[in-house]
C-alpha cells in the first residue's frame, strides 16, 4: 500500500495535467466541428499533399541532422576527454550555443543570414565578397533550405549531444582502453571495439533524445522562413491549430498532433530494436 | 623470455612534481622482480613507463637489448594485469583472451587452441563464454591474468594484481602466479605495496621511496641486511624495533646505552663502531631476535602491554615510556599484559645504523 501511497501524488498530477489533454486531443482529433464521430479529419490529412511533403522534410531533416550531429559531437567528445591543456576552456566555448533559448538562436540566425545581416556584412568587411555578390543565404531552393536548418539545428544542439557522450566516455575507466592499447591495439581499433561498444547506452540515450527532438523541429523553421514555405510536421500542427483561426483546421492539428505522437513512438521503438538494445535487456533477464 | 634495462629512466608530471627521479635497473631472463614501497614512491609509474603507458622524461629502457622507450604498447612484446582487471565487460572470457590473438591474425583454430590451453591453466575453462558481469572478483582477476599469458609474452607486467582480492583468496593466488611463473618462465615484474607478497614471491625485490630505488636485493638481503632503517622499518611484520644508543668505547667493550638499558657487546666484532666514539647510533633488533630471558641474565626488563596471539607465534608488544618495541615469541610462552618479562638480544642479528644518514654500519666480519 505504501509505494502506491508515494507514487500518488505523481499519478494524480499527471492525470491532471498530461493524461487528461491528451485524451482529449485524442477524442476531438476524432469528431467534426458539429461533435460528430468521425474520421474525416484523418482523411483531409492523407489528402494534403502538404503532409507528405512534410512528412519527407522531416524525415530528410531528422536523418542527415542526427547523422551530423552524432559524427561531430562524438568527434568533440573524445577530443575534450583526451584532457589536452585549455580542454575545459574549450568545453565551455563548446557549450555556449546549448545555453540559448531557440527563439534567440532563431533570431540570430534570421538576421544573421538576411540578405543585410551580419553575416553578409562580415563577408563583405573582410574582402571576401563584394556588395553586388552578397549571398542570399534565405532565397535558396528547398535542398539549400533544408540545408540551411540542418546546419543551424546541429549548431544548437551538439553541444547537448556531446555532454552526454562526454558523461558516458568518463565513465569508462581508462585502464580497458590501456588495456586495448597493451594487447595490440592501434587507436582507432581501440575505439572500434572497446570505446564503442562499451558506450552504446550512452549513445542509445542521445540517440533517441536526438530522434524525438529532431521530429519536433518547427521553431527555428518559423523564424526563418515562416509558415508553409518548408512544411515540416509540428510546424503544420501549429499551423492548423493555432495560425489558421477556424475550429475546422483545430481539429485537423489535434489529429495531426497524434499522428505525430505515434511516429515519434514508431521512431524510437525502430532504433532501439535496430540497434539491439532490447535484445540486451531480454539477456541479462535470462 | 627476455632481459629488462632500465636505465637512468626518469618521470616527471609537473615542473616540481617528479613520479620517478632516477632509476636504474637490470632483470635477467626469468627473474620475478618485485618493486615495493609505499604509495607515492613511483614503482606504478615505472612499470607504467615499462608498459609504454606512460611517457618517460629522461632515460632509455632496452627489452632484449632493444630500445623500446619510444615505442608503442602494442609493439613492446608485453603484457600487463591491471589492479582493477581491465576486462572488457561487453565480451565475454573467451573474446577477452582472445582479443590479443585475433589481432595478431592467428587463424581461429590456433587462436582457440591458445584460449582453451590458458584458460586451463587459470581454472576458468568452464567460464569461457560468460560474460564478466556473471563472474566474481576473483574469476575476473583470473581472466585478467589469462588474457595477459595467452599473449606469450616477452615481459609480464602485474600492476597490484591482488590488492582487490580478500585475504584468504589473495594469499592461494599468491602461491598460484609463482607457480605459474615457474611454468611459464616469463620475464615479471610485479608491483605491490604488500611486503610479505613481496618477500614471498620475488627473485629479487627493488624496494623505492620518493621515486628512488633505495634496495635492491633478494627477499633475504633485504630482510637481514636491509640498507637503511626505511627499509628496516618497512619490511617484516612486525617491522624493525629502533633504539637511539649511546655508543661508548673501553679497551674490550663497547656498551651501547639507551634510557632503559646498557648492552655491552664484543670491540672485536664490531671495530667499524670506533668511529662512532661517543656519539649517537641506530640499533635496530627484529622482532624475533628479542628474547625473553630469565631476569639474572636479562639487559633490561619492562611490563608486557599488549599480546597478539596469531595461532603459529604471538606478538608482544613493550612499552618502554617513548616508544613501543614489539617481539615474537612462540604460541607456548606464557605472558600476558602487566607481566614484568626479562629481555635480552640475539647478538648475531643485531644490526646499526647510523643516525644522521640512516644507512647501515656494515661491519668486515659478516653480520
Amino acid at each position: 500500500m505504501v509505494p502506491y501511497l508515494l507514487i500518488a501524488p505523481v499519478v494524480i498530477y499527471y492525470s491532471i495535467f498530461w493524461l487528461f489533454p491528451v485524451l482529449n486531443a485524442i477524442i476531438e482529433s476524432f469528431r467534426n466541428v458539429d461533435g460528430i464521430w468521425t474520421v474525416s479529419n484523418y482523411i483531409h490529412i492523407f489528402k494534403d499533399p502538404v503532409f507528405y511533403q512534410a512528412l519527407s522534410n522531416t524525415a530528410f531533416i531528422v536523418i542527415f541532422s542526427v547523422t551530423i550531429e552524432f559524427i561531430l559531437a562524438f568527434g568533440l567528445a573524445l577530443l575534450i576527454n583526451t584532457k589536452f591543456r585549455g580542454s575545459s576552456m574549450f568545453l565551455f566555448l563548446a557549450m555556449i550555443p546549448m545555453s540559448l533559448p531557440a527563439v534567440a538562436v532563431g533570431a540570430m540566425w534570421s538576421s544573421g543570414l538576411a540578405t543585410r545581416g551580419w553575416l553578409n556584412s562580415f563577408l563583405m568587411t573582410f574582402g571576401f565578397i563584394d556588395d553586388a555578390s552578397k549571398i542570399l543565404f534565405l532565397a535558396g531552393g528547398k535542398m539549400s533550405t533544408m540545408l540551411l536548418i540542418i546546419i543551424i539545428d546541429a549548431w544548437t544542439v551538439i553541444p547537448f549531444v556531446m555532454i552526454i557522450l562526454l558523461a558516458g566516455l568518463q565513465g569508462i575507466g581508462e585502464d580497458v582502453r590501456e588495456a586495448g592499447a597493451i594487447f595490440g591495439g592501434t587507436k582507432f581499433q581501440i575505439l572500434r571495439k572497446i570505446t564503442i561498444p562499451m558506450l552504446k547506452p550512452t549513445i542509445t540515450t542521445a540517440m533517441i533524445l536526438r530522434i524525438i527532438s529532431a521530429i519536433q523541429i518547427w521553431l527555428i523553421i518559423v523564424l526563418l522562413y515562416g509558415f508553409n514555405r518548408l512544411p515540416v510536421l509540428l510546424e503544420q500542427v501549429v499551423l492548423n491549430y493555432d495560425q489558421l483561426g477556424a475550429e475546422y483546421f483545430e481539429r485537423i492539428g489535434l489529429a495531426l498532433s497524434v499522428l505525430v505522437a505515434i511516429i515519434v513512438s514508431a521512431a524510437a521503438v525502430l532504433y532501439l530494436k535496430v540497434s539491439g538494445s532490447f535484445e540486451k535487456e531480454v539477456k541479462q533477464d535470462e | 623470455m627476455a632481459t629488462l634495462e632500465l636505465i637512468d629512466i626518469a618521470k616527471r608530471f609537473t615542473k616540481k612534481v617528479w613520479g620517478v627521479k632516477k632509476m636504474d635497473l637490470k632483470v635477467e631472463d626469468k627473474e620475478f622482480i618485485v618493486l615495493l614501497g609505499p604509495s607515492g614512491c613511483g614503482k606504478t609509474t615505472t612499470m607504467r613507463m615499462v608498459a609504454g603507458l606512460e611517457e618517460v622524461t629522461r632515460g632509455t629502457i632496452l627489452l632484449d637489448g632493444k630500445d623500446i622507450t619510444d615505442i608503442p604498447p602494442r609493439d613492446r612484446g608485453i603484457s600487463m594485469v591491471f589492479q582493477n582487471y581491465a576486462i572488457w565487460p561487453h565480451m565475454t572470457v573467451y573474446e577477452n583472451i582472445a582479443f590479443s590473438l585475433k589481432l595478431k591474425k592467428m587463424s581461429a583454430a590456433e587462436i582457440k587452441e591458445r584460449v582453451e590451453e590458458t584458460a586451463a591453466m587459470v581454472k576458468i575453462g568452464e567460464l569461457l563464454k560468460r560474460l564478466p558481469g556473471q563472474l566474481s572478483g576473483g574469476q575476473q582477476q583470473r581472466v585478467a591474468l589469462a588474457r595477459a599469458l595467452a599473449v606469450r609474452p616477452k615481459l609480464f607486467l602485474m600492476d597490484e594484481p591482488l590488492s582487490n582480492l580478500d585475504a584468504k583468496l589473495r594469499v592461494t593466488m599468491r602461491t598460484e602466479l609463482k607457480a605459474i611463473h615457474q611454468q611459464t618462465n616469463a620475464t615479471s615484474i610485479f608491483v605491490t605495496h604488500d611486503q610479505s607478497e613481496a618477500m614471498s614471491m620475488a627473485d629479487r625485490i627493488v624496494i623505492m621511496k620518493d621515486g628512488e630505488i633505495v634496495q635492491i636485493g633478494t627477499p633475504d638481503d633485504v630482510y637481514f641486511r636491509s640498507a637503511n632503517m626505511f627499509v628496516a622499518g618497512f619490511i617484516g611484520t612486525p617491522p624493525s624495533n629502533f633504539f637511539n644508543v649511546e655508543c661508548e668505547y673501553t679497551k674490550e667493550n663497547i656498551s651501547l646505552k639507551h634510557s632503559h638499558f646498557t648492552l655491552e657487546i664484543d670491540s672485536m666484532k664490531f671495530q667499524e663502531l670506533g668511529k662512532y666514539r661517543g656519539k649517537e647510533i641506530v640499533l635496530g633488533v627484529r622482532p624475533e631476535d628479542l628474547l625473553i630471558v630469565p631476569e639474572s641474565k636479562a639487559v633490561f626488563t619492562a611490563e608486557v602491554l599488549v599480546v597478539e596471539p596469531q595461532g603459529s607465534h604471538q606478538v608482544v608488544a613493550i612499552n618502554l615510556k617513548e616508544i613501543i618495541v614489539k617481539m615474537v615469541v612462540s604460541a607456548e610462552t606464557k605472558v600476558k599484559p602487566g607481566d614484568k618479562i626479562g629481555l635480552g638480544f640475539n647478538i648475531k642479528r643485531i644490526h646499526f645504523f647510523d643516525s644522521k644518514t640512516e644507512n647501515r654500519i656494515v661491519f668486515k666480519g659478516g653480520v
